[in-house]
């Protein structure tokens, strides 16, 4: 394996520079111990080798030990007709990422239904953010999109980890086998962290780490009510619907009513019954209850999206999409996404309108503005 | 010896707590968790250890360790849970002695429903 072996494709942006005859332990040590620009150059030829990029563990791990802003990655050219690749990595666990490659972009389905399920559920979140918003990819420059299944054993969640989507099995305890790859909103809420890294880049962390989660909740289920061709008022409003073993709840959370979707939900619905939890590495405090939290900017856009009516993803998501991808940044709290949704629903739809009245009337509502 | 694994974060925010004592496992199996704790490296390794990136719904770990009257609490979160810590956490997930307990996202609430 040669470092200097180039994906032959045609490519259709400028080229990298050019690369340099290195073995990878060198380029990690430029990428370590370089200046910024060396580095960026050493992450670039890392991630730019056809050979490597087929490798990918070993440009995520690099990147996120070294924390590099995995927005580096919108600087590499995507290989032509290589949308999405699916890999199963076979119970193993990080390490192995992303695994045995199981289905390319265009490749017929195969035999193991968690493939096929994370492939087709990864095209619809693609065409998605193609058709509506004109986004091409998370990064919006057409990255590929790498998901690997059967991540560990019986493992209880799907996340995004910086650079590729990762699905667990499910343990029969907390979720249901092959719960994640079945239900197309947790795809697509998945894969909007991806849109959100590249963009507003809202940090994990208890106000803004709720928004990151409500965002991905709210465009989890556009794509999933623009698949059924459900209209604001035809739309269950849910996410992870049958994802979690029955005995537990319906669903993982209620966008229209927050708080009823499992027993136990705490989720509130109005800033009154905000939540305090602190943001330390303890695994009960959920980053600062990122999780329960996203209940109140979830309801606002639920009460928004019904305000205005018809499809909730040509308005109402139009609005918060411009809003995630155009003017939020990493520490924006729920006032400033709620000041900002509506200025961006004037901008859009025409000051004072109906669609900016409902913005505004809807964060009213939940209590963020007065 | 007890030894607890917590699980929070992820998908949903849900706690799973797990717990297994070596003195509800057969005789026979009995040194089989001290050995496995021990391989794990929970005994020795520097600690506590938190992630400097959180990545939106990972899970986040917190592996407790009660041994002859010592204590041990080491935090992981997906990105730099060991593999051989995974391991372990495999191994008691499939022993019909482990105890379960799941609560909401945040824990249980005050007054207990969960």
């Amino acid at each position: 394996m040669r470092l200097a072996d180039r994906d032959p494709a045609p490519k259709s942006g400028p080229s990298p520079p050019c690369c340099f005859i290195a073995p990878p332990d060198l380029l990690a040590r430029v990428a370590e111990e370089g200046d910024p620009e060396e580095q960026k150059a050493a992450i670039r030829t890392l991630a730019a080798s056809a050979s490597i990029r087929t490798q990918r563990s070993l440009v995520t791990r690099l990147m996120r030990e070294l924390d590099v802003d995995v927005r580096t990655l919108a600087l590499i050219d995507a290989p032509a007709g290589e949308r999405q690749t699916v890999y199963d990595v076979e119970n193993q666990g990080r390490s192995a990422l992303p695994g045995e490659r199981r289905r390319g972009h265009g490749d017929p389905a195969v035999d193991d239904p968690a493939v096929n399920e994370a492939y087709d559920g990864t095209a619809e979140t693609y065409d998605f953010y193609r058709e509506v918003y004109e986004r091409d990819s998370v990064d919006g420059q057409g990255m590929e999109l790498i998901s690997s299944v059967h991540y560990s054993v019986d493992f209880d969640n799907a996340f995004w980890n910086g650079a590729q989507m990762v699905y667990g099995d499910g343990s029969e305890r907390l979720f249901q086998k092959g719960a994640f790859t079945r239900a197309l909103d947790v795809i697509a809420h998945e894969l909007t962290h991806g849109v959100t890294n590249f963009t507003a880049g809202l940090v994990y962390s208890v106000q803004p780490g709720a928004l990151n989660e409500s965002f991905s909740d709210v465009f989890g289920s556009l794509v999933k009510q623009r698949h059924l061709g459900h209209t604001a008022d035809e739309a269950d409003w849910l996410i992870g619907e049958g994802t979690l073993v029955p005995r537990l709840g319906r669903a993982l959370r209620s966008l229209k009513e927050p708080g009823t979707a499992f027993s136990g939900d705490r989720q509130p619905g109005h800033m009154r019954d905000y939540v305090e939890l602190p943001d330390d590495a303890d695994p009960r405090n959920d980053n600062g209850g990122v999780h329960i939290n996203s209940g109140i900017p979830n309801r606002a856009f639920q009460l928004a999206a019904s305000a205005i009516g018809g499809n909730a993803w040509e308005k109402a998501g139009r609005i918060w999409f411009a809003t995630l991808t155009d003017r939020l940044g990493q520490n924006s709290d729920f006032e400033e996404a709620a000041a900002t949704t509506v200025s961006v629903a004037g901008e859009l739809f025409g000051q004072g309108g109906s669609e900016q009245q409902a913005v505004e009337g809807a964060w009213k509502e939940v209590g963020v503005l007065s | 010896m007890r030894l607890t694994v917590e699980r929070g974060g992820g998908i949903a925010g849900f706690v799973t707590t797990t717990t297994i004592r070596s003195d509800a496992l057969p005789p026979e199996d009995e040194h089989e968790l001290s050995e496995r704790v021990s391989a794990a490296g929970l005994l020795t390794m520097p600690g506590p250890s938190a992630p400097s990136v959180r990545q939106p719904d990972e899970l986040l770990y917190a592996i407790s360790v009660e041994a002859e009257g010592q204590a041990r609490t080491l935090r992981f979160s997906e990105a730099n849970l060991p593999e051989e810590v995974r391991r372990l956490i495999a191994w008691v997930d499939s022993r019909p002695e482990r105890e379960d307990r799941i609560e909401p996202p945040g824990g249980a609430p005050p007054g207990g429903a969960a």
